[in-house]
This record gives C-alpha cells, structure tokens and sequence, in this order.
C-alpha cells in the first residue's frame, strides 16, 4: 500500500517537471566554457601538426552532441529501471575491460586503453565508473532492504566493496590507468559512506592511506631508486620537479609556469605562450593551467567556483532525492565529479603526483564527455522527482 | 502488526535520511576544504612565482632578440648595370627538439632533408640520435630561393598527404609530419654578375659584410646598412610584446664606369696578354697591365682595368695562373706567400703600384716650361744622341742623335737631350714646383681604397740636382701611380682645370631616391688655357707625326705622348712602356692612359705594344662615346673598318660557339691569321673564353657607334639588364629582365 502511494507521490512529482534547472544551466555553461579553451589550447598545435586548428574542437564537438543525446534520454528514462541492471553492470563493465586485452583494443597515445568497435570506440573505464555507480547504488539499497546493519556486517561490506575493487583492480592491471582505478575506489568508498552511520572506519581507512603514501614518500625521498619504475619516477619528479625538468617534471612544470605567469586576471583568453608547443597535448589533462594562464587567479577561481555550485547541487539533490537508490546514484555521480575535480587541479599544481585526470566537462575526451553527460542526464531525472 | 511494522520501517527511513543528510553535509565540507587548499594554493602559486615564471617562459621562447641582417647596398655603373649586389640566402636549421615533439616527424623530415637538400641520412639520424636536444643545427649554408622553395613544395604536398591519411586511421598508425623543426635562417651573400669585370675597381665583400680593396672597401660604411632586430620584452601590464625594429638596408652607389668601355678595355689587355704569355719568359705577357679611360673634363672614371683580373665571386681562386701543386705549396707553412700572392692579384695596379712615368712626363716638362715662360716654342735643340750632365753621360732614346729638332719635333720624336735642356731652362725649382701643382707626389684622393702615397718618391728642391733634374724632365727617377698621371694630364689638355678623379657620382637608398650626387671637383687650374692649348698641338703632332702614330684610331685625330721607362737596375732589360692620349685631338673628351709593366716580349723597349692597345680601345670607344669620325680614311683604313665590324660579327659567333672553352688563348692563332697585318683589326675574336655566363656581350660598330648584335650585324638589344640608369635596385631578383638598348645605351 505504501508502495503504490510512493508510487503517485512519484508520478505527481515527476509531472511537475521540476528539474534542477540550475544545475543544466552550471552544465552547459560548463561544457560551452570548456569547448571555448579546447579550441584556444589545441589550435597552434593543431594547425602546426595536422593543418586543421579546429581539429580538436570538431571532434570534441560530435562527442558533445552524442552526450546531448544521451543526457535528453536519462532524463527521460525512468531511473528506477537501472536497479535491475545492478549485477549486469559490473559483469558488462569487467568484460568490457578485459576485451581491452582481444584484438579489439586499441593503443593511443602510447596507453592501451581503447576499445574500438569500428563504429564507436570509447575507453571501458569511463563505462565502468558509471557501472560501479548503478550496482552500489542498487546493492546497497537492496542489502538495506534485508536488514537494518546486514550492510555492516562483514559479509555486506564484501558484496559492496568486492566488485568494486575487483574492476579497480582490472581497470589498474589491464590498462595501467591508475588514476580511474583510484577513482572507482573513490567513488565506491563515497557511497558507502553516505549509507552506513559509521564514522570509525573511515577516519582509520583514511589515516592507514595517509600512513602508506607518507611511507612511500619518505622512502622514494630517502632511497637510491634511480632505475625503478615510471610511477615512481614520478613520485620524484613531483617531490623536485626542478631537478627533473627535462624529463618526467618536464609537464608539471610547464603547468606551473603558465599557472604562475597567469597573475590576477591572466593574460587574455587565446595569449597563452604555454600552449605553442612548450606544453604537449595542453587541452587534455594540463587544460586548467591553460586556464589560469590566459583567465588568472580570477578565472580559475570562477571555475572551481562553478564546480561546487555542481556539486552542491548534486548534494542537495541526494539529500530530496525520494527514494534510496535515486539519491545513492545521484552521491556516486556527485562524488565521481568530485574526486576527478579535486585531483585534476591537484595535479596541475603538483600538490600531487602526476596521475593524468582529466577536468570534467573542459578536457578533451570523447568517451569522458559522454558518460559525463550520460551521469548528469541521470542526476536530472532524480531532480525531478524530489521532494 | 502492519502498522508496527510501517512504523519501524518509518524510524528507519528517518533514521536514514537523518544519517545521509548528515554524511552528504561531512563529505560537502570534506570537498569544499580541498577547493579551498587548492585554491589556496593556486593564489600562492601565482603570488610567490609570478615573476619568475614569466621570466622562464619567456627565456624559453627565445624571443630576446633575433637579428634582421640588412641588405647591403649594390655597386651599378653608370648605365645602371648591376656591378655588385647582395643576394638573399638562406641556411637549413634544424631543431631537433621541435622535431622530436613527435617521434614520428623524424622519418618523413629526415627524409625530405636528404631528398631536397642532398644531405647524408644516416649522418642526420647520427646527429638527431646524439643530439635530441639540440635546437640549432645549420645542415646548408646559403641555399638559394628556388632551392628553399623545393622543399617547401615538398613539405606541403607531403603533409597533405599525411594529414589525409590521419585522419582515417588510429594514433598507433598515424603519419608523421614535417613540422617547424626545419626553418630557414635568412643571410645575405656578395653577388657579382659579371664575375672578373672591374674587378680591381670594385673589390670584393665576404658574408661579414666587410669590404675589401676598391670600391667595397672605400664606400663600406655607405654601403652598409644597420641591422634589424626582432625583440620581445614585458610591458607594464607584464604581458609578452613582441617589437620588430626593420633592418635599414645600405645605399646603393652608382659609378661612372661604364661596363662597355670597361669590357672593351679588358678585351684588349687581356688580348694583349693573351698575345704574348710564355713569349720570352715563363708567365703572362706582361707582369702588369695596367688602363684607364677617364672623362677628361670631369675626373669620371669610364673604365679602369688591370691584369691579372681575377673573379670577385671566388677572389681566391688562384687556379687560372697556378697550378694546384703550386697554390699547396705557396700555403705551406704560414702561408705568407699564398696571401702575398693573393694581395698582388687584388690590389689595383692604377692606383695602388707607382713606377717611373717615363716619356708620358715629357707632356708635363714640356708645359711646365711653357706655362713658366722658360719656352717660348721656338727654341732648336741639337741633339747628339747623349749628353753629359754632372758627371753622368745620360743617353738618349736613339744612339745616333736626332739632329736638330724644333719644340714640337722634341716632343713628337720624344728626345731625352732635347728635354734634359727644357729642364735646364727651366730650373729645378720650376720643376719640382710644377710636380706639385700636377699633383704629382700627392695623392689624388680617388674613391678607392688602397690609392698609394708617392711623396717619398718624388725629388723636392733639396733633393734634385742637376743629373736628377736632367732625368726628371724625361721622366725617370721618380715614382707616379697611373691615376696621379691621368689627372695631371687631363688638366694639361683640358684647359687647366684639375678634377679630383673619382668612380661614383651618385649614392641612392634602397628606394632609388637620391641620397647624395657627387658632383665634379676643380681642385686647381695647373696651367693657362692657352698654354694647355699649345700642349694639345704638340701632343696631336706627335700621334699625328711621332712616336705616337701607332695609337691613332683609323678616321680619328687624336693626341698623346708615348713612354718607354727603363727599371732600375739600368740594365737595358726591364721596361714599362705605356701610352696617354686623349681624343678628340680639338676638343678632349676622354683620356686614356695605358702601362704594360715588362711586357713579356724579347725586345721590351717599344711603346707601341701600348699604343696598340690604346688604339684598339679608341676603335671601339670612340663610336661608342658617339664621337664621330673627322679625318678622311684611306682606303685601307676604311677596308680595316670593315673588317673590324666583320670580325667583331664573326668572333662574336665563335664566342657563342665555344663559349665554355677554358684554355686562354686558344683563339690566337686564329686571331693572328685573320688580323695579322693590321692590330686593330686582329683578334676581336680573342674574347677570353673564361668571362663565363655574366659577362656582358657587348660589340661596338665602328662605324655608328651603336651596339650591333654579333650574330647579325644589326643593332641589336643587350643580353644583359639595364635599369633605366635610376639606381633603383629594389628587385635585384627581377634584374634579368631584358631591356632594349636605346634606354641604356644611346646617351
């Protein structure tokens, strides 16, 4: 009976169309921004190298198209409908990943992390961030569903963190992409945070993670370790990037000139001197540089700015969400946001190592912009029937 | 039971809600604290390293300074002839830095590298793996427009091809490109299209834009001009501005040779020491050969030659008069005599050596004397065939004595008795008096670098004794250089009036507008008019009657005093002999003055092997400077004509039938066959064949003065470029163009 009642309660709701206008709008301004100094970082290189400066902008803009597709049809799709999909969204998104080993994977840019299926090719990691949303979400909901703490005993945290991990772990081992894998933890580790009331665990797991990277720190800083691999070479370069300016440092270091030459208020959208050559590839990863240094202090900050009034909204929008999984999703998403945000600008200011994230909405990146897309389309949807 | 239970599961929900609300608002303030340490961060970042960051990439962008080389200005004669001009050039450089952006790139560039440019690959691929770097490799130095333009072309076309093929295709696949990693350095490099023409006249420029020897050297700082540069600096608002500060280019001087009369000139020495290489001794016809025409009645020099020439775009090239073994030994060691050797062939014998003037100076004794007063014009002179003076029994030029000779026979037979008493008569004081006044001892301030001083050279009062003074008056014992003798000249023949000699007589900028004209300069009247008018008597008289009738062009009256200096040791071996002469004998328009220092004959004593040269010159000249024939011409004469004209036909067909021959002189015996019996009629066809391509081919008809064609006869255009006589050089690319002669030429 009161399942019916939430039922038309949801049906009123949703006939009222009360969507999070603001947060399409934070999107949109978003992604126009982000076309904007696409275009303004890739076109010298662009034109240098492949005679078309428009290159980059061109293709980011079919992608962005297809996103719009994509996003217009979560909207419409009854999210609710995605709890069913909770198991065959990690095994797709586990095979998928391991197709990227068959024939049909594809290296770019010196990384096998491509699938191409002729028609389309997408990296399975962008799919498995979305994978992981929908089985957390639906998992947990359906362990609370059982039982008040079934989801805290020991064999509840395994069924919610062990997929997870497990496509972390294929994610890390079959591409070498640390930085998704890092994200699918991130964002398994939010959601479950937002379900459980414990607290205990979390600062412990925080700490232990501390305690580990000061470890290594203190051991990369300490040791002899010319010789090892190029991830701690990295680690290396962030803790002296001057002293490795021509090799792994070489990037983060030029992101730190055009940020540091940006001043207040940059040097005027289009002038920057980084992009013509000195910073490879700067509308990927190294774009919020670019960003403080044609825009300034005053730009990244309206920047950073735009993306709290994103994430706040999600917030806001899993606190009114309705119904469990609907928040829970919209959590995921929000988290997913944010943790690729927070470590994309930590990265170009080499507060941490070089991990290669990509900034939400403005990098360049076919498949990011899609599932990007495709995950507001879904935060949307639960906009609509809030409270 | 139900309700119970809606119950439960109600706290729950509330619970739950009040646990998420609870966990969003810690994770919110979670993510708000690192934007707030990340912008924190962003705003110390740019607070602590602003400066020094825009330093960096302003060092690294390599915009401090460029230099913009300026175009050195060109040396045109007085048509308007490109002498000398400065050529844009351009070295390979390659960046293998910018290359490397894409490892990619380095297959195709290094490709097209060794496709266009001829450069090794596998040395490239040596130096790029060694040097991955390095951002400034020059591969080939001065490459021309069109060579440059090859590999743009290849680099368009492949990079279309190469795009086309990206963009169906994955990364792993993708083509590499040509990218900026190859660019092009600009330079100018000294250009000079009518390779030896005027070379001791104009002189030579290596890419450091420094002048050397004649007019490069005297007019270096005209011609240069100062360099541009492209710059970049921080303005106020700490924003990069790029400033471009234009090169100034050099002016361009315009000279009053003329690359005819030039060329003629050089025709005939070269004939001449073509003639007589290897005749007696070993070597060229003569150690020097020295001639110059001058407008008698401004100081403009027509065309000043000497030989040996060499090439102004290869001034080292020593191989036409050495052999290579020789050239490797004279650069063993120091090689102090390869440089020495080299600096004899460049320095300009007209100016820069002085010997003893000879028989030429009688013309100046002799208007010395009459300017003074000490002749009156009609003394006798008994000549015996020597005379005692001081202790020293001096000889004359003819052992048996010439007998009894008036002023003007003196002259025409050239008697060194008559002229050691005109001397007498005139005094020492007289003398060396009117040295100075003819400017002889002082120079003559010629635009052109390496003029010689001769003060040491000449007698002063205190040093001229009677045997000095007996030797002086023929022209012995004291040095000249050949320019000192042409100016005095002139001003004995022209009225009085001495002009300062000088080449240019007009500097222009790089726009064409006339920065400065070079006006003639009467330094000094040296003798009355009239007494410069008795001398163009006596001199007509002697080319008319005397020594000098070998000079006389056919149809032509003309004047001019021969000279046969004997070298010291006065061993009756060594000889310069020359000719003056100017023409026409009433009213002097040209002077020509020429020296053969030991000519290489057995019999060097003869002042005809100079009037012969002079001769011809005047042949061709003459017609050409429009002065036209007065004397009536015999028969023969007018058959010698004739013949000139056809043999100026037939040998410019030969010219243009082996034009590339190298060996000097392989047209003599022709020559010698055909004009045998008449020097003015020999060896048109003796054209050296080593000129090469620049050369102008040019030929006079004697007959109208108007340039003929050489294959038909006809009047015919030039085949090399006149600009209109204004000095624009703007376009020296575009100087190929073909202009009829009436505009260069007919004036």
């Amino acid at each position: 009976m009161a399942k019916t009642r939430a039922k038309r309660q949801v049906q009123i709701r949703s006939s009222r169309h009360n969507m999070d206008y603001i947060l399409l709008t934070v999107v949109l301004f978003l992604i126009a921004f982000g076309l904007l100094m696409i275009y303004s970082t890739s076109s010298y290189e662009a034109g240098d190298k492949i005679g078309d400066s428009a290159f980059y902008l061109k293709k980011q803009l079919q992608s962005t198209i297809i996103g719009f597709f994509a996003l217009a049809v979560m909207i419409k799709f009854p999210y609710k409908y995605l709890q069913k999909f909770d198991l065959m969204a990690i095994v797709v998104s586990a095979i998928l990943l391991c197709l990227v080993m068959t024939p049909l994977g594809v290296t770019r840019n010196g990384a096998r992390r491509w699938l191409d299926f002729k028609v389309i090719s997408f990296q399975p990691a962008e799919v498995a961030k979305i994978g992981v949303i929908v089985y957390l979400a639906s998992i947990i909901q359906k362990l609370e569903g059982l039982g008040r703490n079934v989801i805290r005993t020991p064999k509840g945290i395994a069924i919610v963190m062990i997929p997870p991990t497990i496509i972390a772990a294929l994610i890390y081992g079959i591409t070498r992409n640390m930085s998704s894998a890092i994200i699918v933890m991130g964002i398994a580790v939010a959601m479950l945070f937002v379900a459980v009331p414990d607290y205990k665990w979390f600062i412990a797991m925080g700490a232990g993670v501390l305690a580990i990277v000061a470890a290594v720190v203190a051991y990369v800083s300490s040791a002899d370790t010319t010789g090892s691999g190029f991830r701690l070479a990295r680690v290396r370069a962030w803790l002296e990037p001057e002293a490795y300016s021509t090799d792994e440092a070489f990037q983060t270091l030029q992101a730190l000139y055009a940020i540091g030459s940006g001043g207040i208020w940059g040097k005027g959208l289009g002038q920057s001197m980084q992009k013509r050559g000195f910073l490879p590839e700067a509308q990927n990863d190294m774009i919020f540089s670019i960003i403080c240094e044609e825009l300034g202090l005053f730009g990244a900050m309206a920047i950073i700015l735009l993306f709290v009034i994103l994430i706040w909204s999600c917030m806001v929008i899993a606190n009114k969400a309705v119904d469990r999984f609907g928040s829970l999703l919209v959590v995921g998403v929000m988290s997913h946001y944010a943790i690729q945000v927070i470590l994309n600008i930590a990265v170009v200011t080499n507060t941490i190592p070089n991990t290669g994230i990509t900034l939400p909405f403005i990098s360049y990146g076919g498949t990011a912009t899609l599932f990007l897309l495709t995950e507001i389309g879904i935060v949307l949807n639960v906009s609509k029937s809030c409270k | 039971m139900t309700a119970k239970k809606n119950k439960k599961r109600k706290n729950r929900n509330i619970n739950l809600q009040k646990v998420k609300t609870m966990k969003l608002a810690v994770m919110m303030l979670i993510i708000l604290l690192a934007f707030a340490g990340l912008g924190a961060r962003l705003y110390f970042l740019t607070r602590d390293n602003r400066n020094d960051y825009q330093k960096r990439i302003l060092s690294h962008l390599g915009y401090n300074s460029k230099t913009l080389p300026f175009k050195r200005g060109s040396i045109l004669d007085a048509n308007g002839t490109i002498l000398a001009t400065s050529e844009k050039v351009y070295n390979v450089v390659l960046d293998c830095k910018v290359m490397l952006d894409d490892e990619k790139n380095e297959e195709p560039m290094l490709a097209a590298l060794s496709e266009c440019f001829g450069l090794d690959r596998t040395e490239l691929s040596r130096y790029v793996k060694d040097n991955p770097a390095s951002q400034y490799y020059v591969l080939k130095r001065r490459i021309s427009y069109e060579e440059r333009q090859v590999f743009e072309e290849y680099k368009k076309a492949y990079n279309e091809q190469a795009q086309e093929h990206n963009k169906n295709v994955s990364d792993s696949e993708k083509m590499g490109m040509i990218n900026s990693g190859i660019w092009f350095e600009e330079e100018y490099i000294r250009r000079y299209p009518n390779n030896t023409l005027a070379c001791d006249v104009i002189g030579f420029t290596g890419t450091d834009n420094n002048g050397q020897f004649g007019l490069e050297e005297y007019y270096n700082d005209v011609l240069n001009g100062t360099n541009g540069r492209e710059y970049g600096y921080l303005n106020d608002d700490a924003i990069l501005e790029r400033t471009t500060v234009a090169a100034m280019d050099g002016y361009t001087i315009v000279t009053t040779i003329d690359a005819n009369i030039q060329a003629i000139i050089e025709k005939y020495i070269r004939q001449f020491n073509d003639e007589h290489m290897n005749e007696h001794r070993e070597g060229l016809g003569a150690y020097n050969i020295g001639f110059i025409a001058m407008n008698c009645n401004n100081g403009e020099i027509l065309g000043m030659a000497s030989y040996p020439d060499f090439d102004l775009n290869n001034p080292k090239d020593l191989s036409k008069y050495y052999t290579q073994e020789q050239i490797e030994q004279m650069q063993e060691g120091d090689g102090e005599d390869y440089y020495k050797t080299l600096n004899e062939l460049w320095r300009n014998f007209c100016i820069s050596d002085t010997y003893e003037p000879g028989s030429t100076a009688k013309a100046m004794t002799l208007a010395t004397g009459i300017e003074t007063g000490r002749i009156v014009g009609n003394e006798t002179y008994e000549c015996g065939g020597h005379l005692m003076v001081a202790d020293h029994d001096i000889d004359c030029n003819i052992k048996a004595g010439h007998g009894t000779l008036d002023v003007s026979g003196s002259l025409e037979q050239s008697c060194n008795v008559a002229f050691m008493k005109m001397g007498e008569a005139i005094g020492v004081k007289n003398l060396v008096q009117f040295q100075r006044v003819f400017n002889i001892g002082l120079r003559t301030n010629i635009d052109l670098a390496g003029e010689a001083r001769t003060a040491a050279l000449v007698y002063s009062e205190d040093t001229m004794r009677a045997a000095e003074l007996a030797t002086a008056s023929f022209g012995q014992g004291y040095n000249v250089t050949m320019i000192e003798m042409a100016a005095a000249f002139s001003s004995i023949i022209n009225g009085g009036n001495y002009y300062e000699p000088h080449v240019v007589s007009k500097i222009v900028n790089s726009n064409g507008d006339t920065v400065k004209n070079i006006e003639p300069r009467v330094l000094k009247q040296t003798i009355s008019s009239s007494t410069s008018e008795q001398m163009r008597q006596y001199l007509y008289a002697t080319v008319a009657e005397g020594t000098g009738r070998t000079a006389r062009p056919a149809g032509y009256a003309i004047g001019g005093k021969t000279g046969t200096a004997e070298m010291v040791p006065r061993d009756k071996t060594n000889y310069v002999v020359s000719f003056i002469g100017f023409a026409p004998a009433d009213d002097p328009q040209i002077v020509v003055y020429c020296v053969i220092d030991r000519p290489n004959v057995a019999d060097q004593p003869h002042a005809s092997y100079a009037t012969a040269i002079v001769k011809s010159v005047l042949t061709e000249v003459l017609p050409y400077l429009h002065i036209s024939r007065t004397e009536e011409m015999t028969i023969t004469e007018q058959e010698e004509a004739d013949n000139l004209l056809e043999n100026i036909v037939a040998g410019g067909n030969k010219e243009a039938g082996d034009g590339d021959g190298n060996e000097e002189g392989d047209n003599s015996d022709t020559g010698e066959n055909e004009g045998g019996a008449d020097e003015s009629g020999d060896g048109q066809d003796h054209e050296n064949p080593d000129d090469g391509a620049g050369k102008p081919s040019y030929v006079v008809d004697p007959n109208t003065g108007e340039l003929v064609n050489p294959d038909t006869g006809e009047p015919a255009e030039l085949n090399y470029s006149y600009e209109g006589g204004n000095g624009d050089d703007a376009t020296p690319n575009e100087g190929d163009a073909q202009a009829p002669v009436e505009e260069g030429a007919a004036q």
